[in-house]
């Protein structure tokens, strides 16, 4: 699978992630903390604005008790040309609503009952302009009709709180746009080191061991971490060329030999009459020198395939298991087996062709010599969802439940097989095969026979 | 022909000398890379057999500098190694073929063979139409005809003519047949290339006197004209 499948995008990212459920936090503490405050002041203020209304209406009260009207009329002038308290209005109105004293031009026109608190806006000049202010006032009712209005100016609470609010969006706004882009920044760095790191380690998957990881200046988690993997991949290079190596010459001084050997029986056999005791020996010979020779290709190529040290690339797994059945089918049919497939196409693997195509003739191979005369032997490829799975299925004697774990070892024959030709490694192979492409090797009854299948 | 034979084991280099020559070729000898490298770009050689592990310069190396100083000769490489890799590195570096030790003499010879007929055939490679006797194969409309009348061959069957035909006059193992045709490097078990070429001389043979696909004991196959 290619690393840029495997990573959907930045938005995907566990940094944006954190990103958008940490901005969404602190978008909402700054929120909550704001309206708090927002609730508080405003609760201080307002209490504080209706105190003073309060006393002030109070006082006015007791004072048209104590005075005389013209004199009380002169004391609302008064206050409201005091500006030590500003915002503060006032207005007496006679019995016909007209204003008689105060710094409101009219009396408001609302429906409330006497005595219970209105909010109103006025016309207030600015200069040449003039701008809508909003009141908050109470009215009561004073002897002989005449009625008094006492209240504050408090528009610039409300601007306040407005402002407030304004700051209070715009402040959750900016919370969620800079969590949001710096996540976006961060999981791109993050993405962008993490697709160079799983690009690598693909090709090391593949066999290429010499590749590292990427590491950046300075430190960091990943940069670490990418240098504590990179020992390890040194050290696991290491030692996979030391068995390689191993394996190289273990390979070398047996071929040595045994070429020897072959060399001379051909050299002598060519010097022979065919059919004389001599040549007959050394046929005995080459006979015997290619056997061991097969068994040791089938020794090398499982050690092979447990170092890991090989090529792999993509491999059409259709046409390979296509192939294999054809190349076998024939071998079948001599015996009356009818070898049936069932291949989807266009599936591929990244993986070994040779060691594969091989793997799948030593299962067919097998299902052959074990399966009796006109027989029937099965092999499916599908591509699951779970990935692609190869089967092979005989309807020959099986393998018993209890050595079905013994097969798969080295150089186990069971009693029965005896009988058949064979190393004895068929198997063997396909389990270090399977194990080198990261599938799994499975068998399985077939009711009646063997189902070998490949799991990739 | 020419033939050079690097290799370091005495013992295996005399005795491929030695049937080299009863085969009729002229044979010179190197014990390492560089002898070989030298003896290899001075003298007239039509094909090398080179070690793949070679003291002072190693087989692969030396095949490099071989191929980088314009020799084009055929190369066989002998390897002791556990191909699969090997192989395609050796192919890589500019052998021709690729034969794991301990091989039959008579696996080298037929492959020593295909190897310098290819180096002659060259230019003939491009020929749509292949012909032996009164067989007849034409790559393009992939049609078979002996003695003028159609044979019906399945798609393997053909390229298994097409590859005897190419190699014809000359043996062609099992295991050439393996590679050259199914691009298979292993040894099947059983002999399954046999039931394949058994159902092609049904198809060619049976049915006219003269047979063409010949088996040559303990070696191979061969498709010709005589006997």
């Amino acid at each position: 699978m290619a690393p840029e499948r495997r990573f959907r995008g930045v938005l995907s990212t566990s940094p944006f992630r954190f990103a958008i459920v940490y901005s969404l936090v602190f978008a909402i503490a700054a929120a909550a903390l704001l309206l708090v405050v927002n609730f508080a002041v405003s609760r201080v203020v307002d209490s504080s604005t209706d105190n003073l209304i309060e006393s002030e209406m109070q006082g006015l009260r007791e004072q048209f008790l104590v005075l005389s009207r013209s004199d009380f009329i002169a004391l609302v002038e008064q206050r409201s040309q005091n500006q030590d308290v500003r915002g503060a209005v006032y207005l007496m109105v006679d019995p016909q609503l007209k204003p008689v004293a105060g710094n409101l031009p009219a009396w408001p026109k609302i429906a409330a009952e006497e005595g219970k608190w209105i909010q109103f806006k006025i016309e207030v000049p600015y200069g040449e302009e003039t701008r809508e202010h909003q009141m908050r006032a109470r009215r009561f009712p004073l002897a002989g009709g005449f009625r008094m209005l006492v209240g504050h100016d408090v528009q610039e609470r409300q601007d306040v709180k407005s402002l407030m609010m304004r700051s209070l969006i715009a402040a959750v706004v900016l919370t969620l746009l800079l969590g949001l882009g710096g996540g976006y920044w961060m999981g791109r760095r993050i993405l962008t080191q993490a697709r160079a790191i799983s690009a690598v380690a693909t090709q090391i998957m593949s066999g290429d061991l010499s590749q590292r990881l990427p590491v950046r200046e300075g430190e960091g988690e990943l940069n670490t971490l990418a240098r504590e993997i990179n020992g390890m991949l040194d050290k696991i290079e290491q030692l996979t060329l030391g068995m390689r190596t191993v394996l190289d010459s273990a390979a070398h001084d047996l071929r040595t030999p045994l070429n020897r050997l072959q060399a001379a029986a051909d050299g002598a056999m060519s010097q022979l009459l065919p059919g004389s005791v001599e040549r007959r020996v050394l046929e005995r010979v080459t006979v015997e020198v290619d056997r061991m020779r097969t068994t040791l290709n089938a020794l090398l190529r499982i050690a092979l395939a447990e170092t890991g040290t090989v090529a792999r690339e993509a491999v059409d797994l259709s046409e390979l298991v296509a192939s294999v059945v054809e190349l076998y089918a024939p071998l079948g049919e001599e015996r009356g087996i009818v070898l049936d497939s069932e291949v989807n196409t266009g599936v591929q693997v990244q993986g070994n062709r040779q060691l594969l195509a091989q793997a799948l003739a030593n299962l067919i191979d097998n299902a052959i010599k074990y399966t009796p005369d006109r027989g029937h032997i099965r092999v499916l490829l599908h591509n699951l969802v779970a990935g692609p799975e190869v089967v092979v299925e005989d309807d020959g004697p099986g393998i018993p439940i209890d050595k079905r774990e013994l097969v798969l070892g080295r150089r186990v024959r069971l009693d029965e097989a005896r009988k058949f030709p064979g190393s004895g490694l068929g198997l063997s192979l396909v389990a270090a095969v399977t194990k080198l492409h990261g599938a799994r090797l499975v068998l399985d009854d077939a009711n009646p026979g063997l189902r070998v299948s490949l799991r990739f | 022909m020419h033939i050079l034979v690097v290799e370091d084991d005495e013992v295996a280099r005399d005795y491929l000398a030695k049937a080299l020559r009863e085969v009729g070729h002229t044979v010179d000898v190197a014990g390492d890379g560089l002898d070989g490298l030298h003896k290899a770009s001075t003298a007239t050689v039509d094909l090398v057999i080179v070690d793949r592990m070679l003291p002072k310069l190693d087989g692969l190396a030396m095949v490099q500098s071989l191929r980088a100083t314009g020799r084009k000769m055929p190369v066989l490489i002998l390897s002791a190694l556990g191909e699969v890799d090997d192989r395609i590195m050796g192919l890589r570096a500019g052998g021709d073929d690729y034969l794991t030790k301990p091989y039959h003499m008579s696996e080298l010879l037929a492959r020593i063979d295909a190897l310098a007929r290819r180096g002659a055939a060259a230019g003939e490679e491009g020929g749509t139409k292949l012909k032996l006797a009164d067989l007849e194969l034409d790559r393009m409309t992939r049609k078979v005809l002996r003695n003028g009348k159609k044979i019906e061959l399945t798609a393997r069957e053909f390229q298994l003519l097409e590859f005897l035909m190419r190699h014809s006059g000359q043996v062609v193992t099992r295991t050439m047949l393996l590679e050259g045709v199914w691009d298979y490097h292993f040894d099947p078990q059983t002999n399954v290339i046999d039931v394949h070429i058994s159902r092609l001389r049904q198809a060619i043979d049976k049915d006219f006197e003269k047979p063409l696909l010949h088996t040559v004991r303990g070696a191979g196959y061969s498709l010709r004209e005589d006997e």
